[in-house]
């Protein structure tokens, strides 16, 4: 608390206090001792500058006398000297540390950059995406080679999709573990948005098993090591604050009829009676439910460093509103470290809390699909209509439950709202144990805690509220992830072998606890229902790792995790992950540093083998459990109603492992200006988690079990390029692409593996699936019915290929097409700055997938259109006008017809900045674009989508950004 | 100093972990609980599930938290899924939905992949496994080890005798749709670890029968039995079934004990209801007199009761076009089922039939089915209705009150003529007298329609049960028995055309699942898929 106090006085009083003035020399040469021309000799904290002359000489006037001077120069290590009186100051710069002695993290712990023995890619600060991003995953987009970004719909307060290397898994979790400062994250609560981007300082990726098999049953899907920014040591105080305004406007509408040319084609098709169903109005759906958002984000960062004390505190504010009528997304959150150092320094504890306080707000998202569908001869209004909208009406005068809702009534007839609470604390004592040379502790203890809270009402005046039971819903709950972590690291050096050995051993606890409840209402209160949930499970973990640097040539490491979870039974709970791998630093040998051209080699190669457990649910192992009925699932018997127990299955489930390959290697050349890693992997995944189907018998006929297989490979390619280092310009660009396969090995426990349909789709009732999991294909594969098409390559109505021959089209003429996984993405950037002004975009795309258009595929045809339970018409998508397709036999829905091409390059983000600089204070003033244009043949809104099926996204929009960022 | 000297302890104990295997020892805790059978309760709930698995899809209402996948929740209902395939492959019902291969049960084209004949094979296995599962664990020892008065303990050793005789009807059902079935009993370990054996259809039909014999003699009597609870009459009635069926099933006829059950269910003193033929599918059928006349029911209930399967299925979908669904007590019709012209022809005057069977709904429809997937192509059946008796729309306009009649004596009395006709002894006499006893109340106590005894043939029974009992889930098993199912018998979309045409003899068992048949090997495809 005193040192808080202490703080804050200090942070008042600094600018007061007057200094004593002088004047300061001196010759800056480097370690040859030749003079060096052109060094900036500043006063720190200042704008007072000069730069040294061809003798290296420099004179600066104006130095208090307690002042830091800084010398730089581009290739020397920046130096930073106190005056403390001096008039005189000669400095010998010393070569600028090369980048590869940069500490990078791995599992527990951290190495130099010579040293990365795996695959693993850390994008700092520098490489970030640019915009007014709200979701830390966003930064990611693009980056780095193996994590495949899915951008996040339009829908605020969402995050996107990340994977890593894809495929390891069918039905488990296939998000990649996350650790934010020492904690991992609960999969199941997994929320980024907690996290204010603008405090991130890095982000690791840790892609291969022989990096990730440290973190044991949770490594198999990758491991994202986020680092928050924290203060510096003996740094003067700063503050910051920057602010940005970004204008959203989607970039298209789905391409539906306009309600004249929906007026043409049902006079040219319709029958009298539905041609009578016809309204004289002309209403773009989509333009009525869809406006402009507004999004601001503002920061304030207050940071300083003492002899011994560090501390940076940063307020966030974002405030967004989406560009589908109602909703939005609004975060206040407080980052706050601070850096002690103990005991004479050997004892560094660090404290940092996370803050977040957010709200969703939601609106009924099903005005999406119907803004597409709805009748465009419809007025929005009606002044008979309930709540004065729009709606198809019974004979009777009621809302009719079969027509569809009027997208404007639905968005405007639910308030819904999805409120978090979340507070993140982390203690991280790092000692090194006197007396013992090289032995450090290092202990951490986290919580992570989040309530949340969420409603909705509906207007029970509305269409909708006048056509369903549940008016009113709430939900509470909480979710605790706490953590306890120790391990030993221990350094030393065998001399007579010139060797440096590392070794980290330790252990974990973590225990996650989820608690929450829902209720629905009818518009009398009346409860329809409650939902109890709760969740506990545990890990435990002890883990050790030993690395050797032989020679500074060998790099060998080799890590082991013998962990246990309370998923599974006593007898299966208890894994050992291991891995292990090395590199040869060609870098060190004379051929390379002799050769001119190579500044850098290192070959890698690792093995590794992890597990999975993230199956979302406890206690499946607990025997004899029963499920209670609820009051609406009663039996009646004589007089009486009888709640039901029903017995549940308990299966003895066990890891899911994983066992992968990598190999690797890295050039530089020229000094590094250019360079490039490769990587290659295989990976196998084992007794997959899948909720497979069990024979008759069985106390239910599906079942998560360890049943099936899956093999992914990949190459990944990075490369970066400077192409201009200079005083004033600078400019590099980087890109990196990935190339993916992933294929199921095994399906069943028998012989026999059949297919599993997956993916239901849309459109023409339920139990219709577009995918089916199969031996020998990818996951998202599509099933479909083969399009026939004329000469002229026009589609023919409601002929497909009778593939088996036997006369019939049923669903044996079906078969695999296509996929939704690309065979390739990739990610390009470039970063300039000449003088104060500054440049940076970067593209994103992927080629050979494939989406399902389910939009088109469920709506164009004239029965879609026509053939309803109730009199009213649907609008189909554009796609009609061509291909007049008039039936909707089940095939059209599976068409081959409505597989698309989901190739596209997006430029992602295009940052424009000026930098000014008055005495007092630096000013940024950027300008940024996201997600300027997308270039695709798709023909659906927007080619991006998770998993390959497009069923009407909500639409990603378009963003201008202005904003300023103030340093003081 | 302390302070830190204490931090440093705590995690270096953190880097000590020894005694872990018991935190990872974790209680169920939540909505689940570890089912302890000690009080009535507990018994009851497991009893009653036996039940709730014939009625409602699974254990929150509108059959959330459904008992099988792989298939929609509200689709996964026994009753639904049972009706789909007896009614759906039918001149008496077609439907307009296009979800997954269900149009390819009246075009008689399904395949072993075909989900509904999945769902109904997963949900007969698995109803059989629940009753196995309360046989088992309701042992006597449990149940003198429980905290159960005497009369309580004798009411559990009751429960037992219901799930051995459901289990029966579950197995009943696997023998007349698919052949046979995976024999399990409550020796089978139920975690799928056991591969059940495919046994006979004369053995699985000879289990069937020594089990309701077993039983018979510790079930209530039929008046004596709780409303929608299984009795010696719903056995007798299982019975003559099983024998009326027997030479489908196992090409051996066993009419004359057909009779003998006929005759046993009759005396247990049901009573042809001397109301509306309307009122037994009404919201209060279980009081508005039309109870006199059901042996076994399937009880319904729009607030405590509440599935997408049932008797709300069977008043929801088969209402559209330009019906009001408010007439029916429904808050929205589902615009899916309707009949063929054929079964409309077996009224005499058709939709304008004296007979008060006849509940066409045809404003706005067409006789004829030109299209599939159009509502208003075929007539649509107003027979189960969510209005009571005196008018008044029933508790809930989604879920509905209707309870439905598994068994009831009408069924019985048509039956006995049938047995009659096909030598299994009985009176001819009586069975027309029967016979008028129904065509009178369908006419409205009118006796110019009667039958006598020259009118009296196999095929006269036949339409006449479609007349009583169209939609209530027999139609099917009756065309394969009078050999009018697939090689004869001719009904608009059969075969997939329009006019209709036969199909292979092979159609008259379904397929056993393509799933199932490669997760058990010891299970042998029907012939013909």
């Amino acid at each position: 608390m005193n040192n808080k106090i202490k703080t804050v006085i200090l942070l008042f009083l600094l600018p007061l206090f007057a200094f004593a003035q002088s004047v300061v020399t001196g010759v800056v040469t480097d370690k040859d001792n030749l003079p060096v021309l052109g060094a900036t000799v500043l006063v720190k904290g200042t704008q007072n500058a000069t730069s040294t002359d061809f003798d290296g000489k420099y004179t600066l006037s104006n130095v208090p006398e307690d002042a830091v001077i800084v010398i730089s120069y581009i290739g020397y290590a920046t130096q930073e000297i106190s005056v403390n009186g001096q008039s005189t100051i000669n400095v010998t710069l010393a070569d600028d540390a090369s980048e590869l002695d940069t500490i990078v993290l791995i599992g527990y712990g951290s190495t130099t950059k010579e040293n990365v023995t795996a695959a693993q890619t850390t994008v700092d600060e520098e490489e970030f995406n640019k915009g007014a991003i709200v979701s830390p995953g966003q930064l990611l987009a693009g980056k780095a080679a193996g994590v495949q970004v899915t951008a996040a719909t339009g829908s605020p307060g969402e995050g996107p999709r990340i994977r890593v290397r894809a495929g390891s898994t069918l039905s488990a979790s296939q998000d990649p573990l996350y650790v934010v400062d020492g904690i991992p994250l609960d999969a199941a609560n997994a929320n980024l948005n907690s996290i204010n981007p603008a405090d991130i300082a890095d982000i690791t990726i840790l892609k291969d098993a022989s990096a990730t098999a440290i973190y044991g049953n949770r490594g198999s899907n990758g491991v994202i090591l986020i680092t928050t920014k924290k203060g510096k040591m003996s740094s003067d105080l700063k503050i910051s604050f920057s602010t940005q305004l970004a204008i959203n406007e989607n970039t298209d509408e789905i391409d539906v009829l306009s309600g004249d040319q929906f007026r043409a084609l049902i006079n040219e098709f319709g029958t009298p009676d539905e041609i009578a169903l016809l309204g004289n109005f002309n209403t773009d759906w989509q333009e009525e439910i869809y406006t402009t958002g507004i999004q601001g984000i503002h920061n304030l960062v207050i940071e300083k460093g003492y002899e011994r004390t560090a501390f940076r505190t940063s307020l966030n504010y974002t405030n967004q509103n989406g560009t589908l009528e109602g909703t939005g997304y609004e975060r206040a959150t407080v980052n706050a470290n601070i850096i002690q150092k103990l005991l004479n320094n050997d004892l560094k504890l660090t404290l940092n809390v996370q803050g977040a306080a957010e709200k969703r707000r939601f609106t009924d998202g099903g005005a999406i699909g119907s803004a597409i569908s709805f009748d465009p001869t419809q007025p929005v209004f009606d002044p008979n209509g309930p709540n004065g909208y729009f709606e198809y009406l019974q004979n009777n005068g009621n809302v009719d439950e079969l027509a569809p809702r009027n997208p404007v009534g639905l968005i405007n007839s639910l308030t819904s709202e999805n409120d978090n609470n979340q507070i993140r604390a982390t203690l991280i004592a790092d000692y090194k144990v006197p007396g013992i040379d090289g032995l450090k502790f290092v202990g951490t203890a986290g919580i992570d805690y989040n309530e949340f809270d969420e409603f909705s009402r509906r207007d029970p005046n509305s269409g909708v509220g006048l056509t369903t039971g549940a008016l009113r819903s709430n939900g509470e709950g909480y979710r605790v992830n706490q953590l306890l972590r120790g391990r030993l690291d221990y350094n030393t050096e065998f001399e007579n072998i010139s060797t440096v050995m590392d070794v980290t051993v330790g252990s974990a606890f973590q225990n996650f606890q989820r608690e929450s409840v829902f209720r629905g209402q009818d518009d009398n209160g009346i409860d329809i229902g409650d939902q109890i949930g709760f969740n506990n499970n545990r890990l435990i973990s002890f883990f050790g790792r030993a690395s050797f640097d032989i020679n500074d040539l060998f790099v060998l490491s080799g890590s082991i995790n013998r962990e246990g979870t309370s998923r599974f039974s006593p007898e299966q709970r208890w894994g050992t992950f291991w891995g292990a791998n090395g590199a040869i630093k060609l870098t060190n040998l004379d051929f390379v540093q002799n050769s001119g051209f190579l500044s850098q080699l290192k070959l890698r190669g690792g093995y590794g083998v992890t597990g999975q457990q993230e199956i979302g649910q406890d206690f499946l192992f607990v025997q004899g459990r029963v499920v209670p009925s609820n009051g609406q699932a009663q039996v009646q018997i004589g007089n009486q109603f009888f709640n039901t127990l029903r017995p549940s299955l308990a299966l003895d489930l066990k890891w899911e492992e994983t066992y992968q390959w990598n190999a690797g290697i890295d050039f530089g050349f020229f000094d590094d200006r250019l360079t490039v890693s490769v990587d290659g992997y295989t990976r196998d995944t084992e007794d997959l988690f899948q909720n497979a189907p069990l024979p008759v018998g069985s106390l239910g006929n599906f079942a998560l079990q360890n049943v099936g297989a899956t093999r992914s490979r990949g190459i990944e390619v990075g490369a970066g390029l400077d192409l201009f280092r200079g005083d004033n310009f600078n400019w590099n660009i980087g890109g990196n692409v990935t190339f993916q396969e992933i294929e199921i090995t095994d399906l069943t426990l028998g012989d026999n593996d059949q297919p599993t349909p997956v993916n239901p789709v849309g459109g023409a009732g339920f139990n219709n699936f577009i995918g089916e999991w199969a031996v020998g294909a990818d996951p998202t594969a599509f099933v479909v019915y083969r399009q026939v098409y004329d000469a002229s390559g026009n589609p023919l109505d409601g002929v497909f290929v009778d593939r088996n021959g036997d006369n019939v089209i049923n669903s044996d003429d079906r078969y695999r097409y296509k996929k939704g996984n690309p065979d390739a993405y990739f990610g390009f950037t470039s970063n300039l700055n000449y003088k104060n002004f500054d440049m940076s975009f970067t593209f994103r795309g992927q080629v050979g997938g494939y989406n399902y258009n389910n939009v088109r595929a469920g709506r164009e045809n004239i029965d879609s259109i026509t053939e309803n339970a109730s009199p009213f018409l649907n609008n189909p998508t554009s796609g009609i006008l061509q291909d007049r397709f008039q039936s909707a036999p089940l095939p059209l829905l599976f068409s081959s017809h409505y597989i698309e091409s989901s190739d596209f390059v997006r430029l992602d983000n295009l940052s424009l900045g000026y930098r000014f600089n008055t005495d007092k204070v630096g000013i940024r003033a950027s300008v940024t674009g996201t997600n300027l244009f997308v270039i695709t043949d798709y023909s659906g809104l927007d080619p991006e989508i998770a998993g390959g099926i497009d069923g009407a996204i909500y639409p990603r929009s378009r963003g201008i950004i202005l904003g300023l960022n103030f340093d003081f | 100093m302390r302070t830190y000297k204490t931090l440093i302890l705590l995690f270096l104990s953190a880097a000590l972990f020894t005694a872990c295997n018991d935190a990872l020892d974790l209680e169920q805790q939540g909505r689940e609980s570890v089912g302890q059978l000690q009080t009535l309760d507990d018994f009851e709930g497991r009893w009653a599930k036996l039940y709730a698995g014939l009625i409602v899809g699974g254990q929150d209402g509108g059959d959330g938290n459904a008992d099988i996948q792989g298939i929609d929740g509200g689709f996964s209902n026994y009753g639904r899924l049972y009706w789909k395939l007896q009614e759906l492959t039918t001149d008496e019902a077609i439907i307009a939905w296009n979800d997954g291969t269900i149009k390819d049960l009246h075009w008689q084209v399904w395949t072993p992949e075909n989900e509904f004949i999945a769902a109904m094979f997963a949900r007969i296995g698995y109803q059989i496994t629940l009753c196995n599962a309360v046989i088992r664990d309701f042992s006597e020892p449990t149940i003198s080890g429980a905290e159960l008065s005497s009369s309580d303990a004798d009411r559990v050793r009751g429960f037992v005798t219901d799930a051995r005789f459901l289990r029966a009807y579950s197995y009943y059902h696997g023998l007349d749709l698919y052949g046979s079935f995976p024999f399990t009993t409550e020796d089978t370990a139920a975690d799928g670890s056991e591969l059940p054996a495919f046994i006979s259809k004369q053995d699985l039909f000879n289990f069937i029968e020594s089990e309701l014999m077993a039983i018979m003699g510790d079930l209530p009597s039929g008046q004596s039995v709780e409303y929608g609870r299984v009795s010696q009459g719903a056995a007798q009635m299982l019975l003559a079934k099983l024998y009326l069926n027997s030479e489908v099933y196992t090409g051996t006829d066993r009419y004359a004990d057909a009779l003998t059950q006929i005759n046993a269910v009759i005396g247990q003193g049901y009573e042809i209801a001397d109301v509306p033929y309307s009122n037994l599918f009404l919201a209060d059928n279980d009081s508005n007199g039309a109870q006199e006349e059901f042996i076994w029911t399937l009880n319904y209930d729009g607030e405590n009761t509440q599935t997408f399967g049932g008797t709300t299925f069977l008043s929801h979908a088969p209402v559209g076009g330009t019906m009001d669904p408010t007439n029916y007590g429904l808050d929205a019709g589902w615009g899916g089922v309707r009949t063929t012209p054929e079964f409309v022809e077996l009224f005499d005057g058709e939709e304008n039939s004296a007979d008060s069977r006849e509940n066409f709904y045809t404003d706005g429809q067409n006789k004829s089915i030109a299209d599939v997937g159009r509502f208003q192509d075929g007539f649509a059946i107003v027979k189960f209705q969510n209005i009571t008796s005196t008018g008044l729309p029933g508790f809930n306009p989604t879920f509905v009150d209707v309870d439905m009649p598994v068994f009831r004596l009408a069924d019985a009395y048509l039956m006995y003529a049938e047995a009659v006709l096909r030598g299994g002894g009985g009176s001819r006499a009586t069975a027309v007298g029967y016979i008028n006893e129904l065509r009178e109340r369908a006419y409205g106590g009118a006796t110019f329609a009667n039958i006598s005894d020259s009118d009296l043939t196999l095929d006269l029974i036949l339409d006449e049960r479609a007349r009583e009992l169209h939609w209530e889930g027999h139609r099917r098993q009756d065309l394969i028995r009078f050999n009018q199912f697939s090689t004869n018998g001719i009904w608009e979309w059969k075969g997939n055309v329009q006019s209709g045409i036969t199909t292979p003899a092979f159609r008259n068992l379904f397929p056993i699942p393509l799933t199932e048949l490669n997760l058990n090997s010891n299970l042998v495809q029907n012939p013909g898929y």
